[in-house]
């Protein structure tokens, strides 16, 4: 094992900051390997230390890059390989893990270097336990939030091309952009959150209401975005939706589900408002009303706004 | 073609006791066939029916996971036939682990042209173990998969990716993983329930299948309760929505948090 590199994979992404950043705790030295477009290798240059370049993707998803990665990570065999959490990111990790036979670890709080090992804590089934874990036997391989854009201010290392050709059983053949406008979740302070609690479409526009009132973002929980389509899914909260950690995250007429809270866990503080006095969510958050949504969302909203 | 459905028999944590140190007990908590699988099994069957192709389902895990009910849960899902590998040998194993018994499974079963998994399970809840099955395989893999229909020699696939819907054509074999709501999973009615109980179920022995070694292996070096996991709601009457509204604003700004 080369004990003193770390890898990062990178997809077709410059979002990869948190990905060199984990590097970085790790080994002096960084090693990025691009499976996408030479304007992201370029980019990546500014922040690690070599970096390789699989060539133009063309029509290639970045998928079809994965055996590739998976060759160039069974040579190096570093101390560590990062990888995103993204589906690209996923899939990369899923090869480099198969090629070397490790374990992809992901939900990390503090990586870290102890003895030679690679010792990570991560939160663990939905984050009701937390476990400390020590790497043995070979590369650590983790999954991490890939946060930012990577910062292109210092000077990049020359970007070395490795032609890989990409596995050809898939082409793209068009992608069509969203209309609705993108949502920041992660950037807003206060989020507002709606869930089954709402009887009709049209009442959306009483939480839109009150999150206006607050400063924030409105939200939900998965029906209200998989189940009935009433609000977008971008804004959907939960295991396979957003994890957001705001200062203050408003829960109306949600029970409280594992697999929601999982993805609020780290909000500072939790107001939530149901009218079951026994539903879950009261028991995970820091302030509560117990009443029907449809009279304390106004009163809320009018509260907020000083015209109570 | 053979469609092979890779799902997993798992325990819901909401059900589970967390203890003191961090350990957890799950033994209260009931199995089922995870939570977003349904839409694989319905995503496969639709395809099987517009191509004749057969539908396998598939998991892998501790002995535990082959129950007549658990059997019964996924035949009565629109299956063809099941094929289980259920060892204690894998109890607790990792994903990676598990991912290589799906693939020397997959294998095993031979000519497979499509694995279809959901999008993840509901204890793990990664995405990670269909991507690493592809891995293993040495096949494509693509997840976040909203639409796969048959086309000519191959198939047209949609993804919702972030940066917007985008069609593939992909040609098989390959590994596909669905959204949570790529489709709307058919309940399964008694006459479903009634049909699973005649369909063939192949048990592989763990041993026979071609299973790579583990060569990285993870030390546990201590379990804890997540921080800020004890919250403690104060709670507001709202008898009078005004004056709990009110006294919850008053709230939330002596504690900073507006």
């Amino acid at each position: 094992m080369n004990a003193s590199q770390s890898w990062v994979l990178v997809a077709d992404d410059t979002v990869a900051a948190g990905l060199v950043e984990v590097a970085r705790t790790l080994t002096t030295e960084v090693v990025a390997v691009v499976a996408g477009r030479l304007a992201v290798a370029e980019a990546v240059a500014h922040v690690v230390d070599r970096v390789v370049w699989l060539g133009e993707p063309a029509d290639a998803p970045v998928e079809a890059f994965a055996p590739a990665v998976a060759d160039l990570l069974a040579q190096a065999a570093p101390l560590a390989v990062i990888g995103a959490t993204t589906p690209g990111g996923r899939a990369l990790l899923g090869a480099v893990a198969a090629r070397l036979q490790a374990p992809v670890l992901s939900g990390l709080g503090s990586v870290e270097l102890a003895d030679g090992h690679v010792v990570v804590t991560r939160s663990m089934l939905g984050g009701v336990s937390e476990h400390r874990t020590r790497f043995e036997g070979g590369t650590a391989v983790l999954a991490v939030d890939p946060r930012a854009d990577v910062d292109t201010a210092g000077s990049p290392v020359p970007v070395e091309e490795v032609v890989a050709p990409p596995l050809r059983t898939a082409r793209i053949l068009d992608v069509k952009v969203k209309e609705h406008a993108a949502v920041n979740l992660d950037a807003a302070k206060v989020v507002v959150s709606v869930g089954r609690g709402l009887k009709a479409q049209a009442d959306v526009a009483l939480l839109e209401s009150l999150a206006e009132a607050f400063g924030g973002e409105l939200a939900c929980s998965r029906p209200l975005a998989e189940g009935v389509d009433w609000i977008a899914k971008e804004r959907y909260i939960g295991i396979s939706g957003q994890h957001i950690a705001p200062d203050l995250y408003v829960a109306v007429g949600i029970s409280g589900q594992l697999q929601h809270m999982v993805g609020v866990r780290d909000a500072k503080v939790i107001v939530a408002v149901n009218s079951d006095k026994d539903a879950l969510i009261f028991a995970q958050c820091d302030y509560g009303i117990i009443g029907d949504l449809y009279q304390v969302v106004p009163a809320l909203t009018a509260a907020l706004r000083g015209t109570a | 073609m053979k469609i092979v459905v890779a799902y997993k028999w798992a325990p819901n944590p909401q059900d589970a006791k967390v203890r003191p140190d961090g350990t957890v007990d799950l033994s209260r908590a009931k199995s089922a066939v995870s939570e977003y699988d349904p839409v694989a099994f319905e995503l496969a069957r639709r395809l099987a029916d517009a191509t004749g192709a057969e539908v396998i389902g598939l998991t892998v895990g501790a002995a535990a996971i082959d129950t007549p009910l658990a059997r019964k849960a996924a035949l009565s899902r629109g299956l063809d036939r099941l094929v289980l590998v259920a060892d204690d040998a894998l109890a607790g194993a990792d994903g990676t682990r598990l991912a290589a018994v799906l693939a020397a499974a997959v294998t095993a079963i031979g000519e497979v042209d499509v694995v279809l998994a959901g999008d993840s399970s509901i204890d793990v809840a990664e995405g990670q173990v269909p991507l690493t099955v592809a891995g293993q395989l040495g096949w494509l893999g693509l997840s976040r998969v909203s639409s796969v229909v048959a086309d000519g020699e191959g198939l047209t696939v949609e993804r919702d990716l972030p940066g917007g819907v985008t069609v593939l054509a992909v040609q098989t074999p390959v590994v596909l993983a669905a959204t949570a709501d790529a489709v709307v999973p058919k309940v399964a009615g008694m006459k479903d329930i009634l049909a699973a109980a005649m369909k063939p179920v192949e048990v592989l022995a763990l041993a026979d299948l071609a299973v790579p070694g583990a060569q990285v292996s993870l030390t546990t070096l201590a379990t804890a309760r997540p921080a800020g996991g004890e919250r403690q709601a104060v709670l507001f009457d709202a008898a009078d929505p005004a004056t709990a509204a009110s006294q919850l604003v008053g709230a939330l700004r002596q504690a900073g948090a507006l």
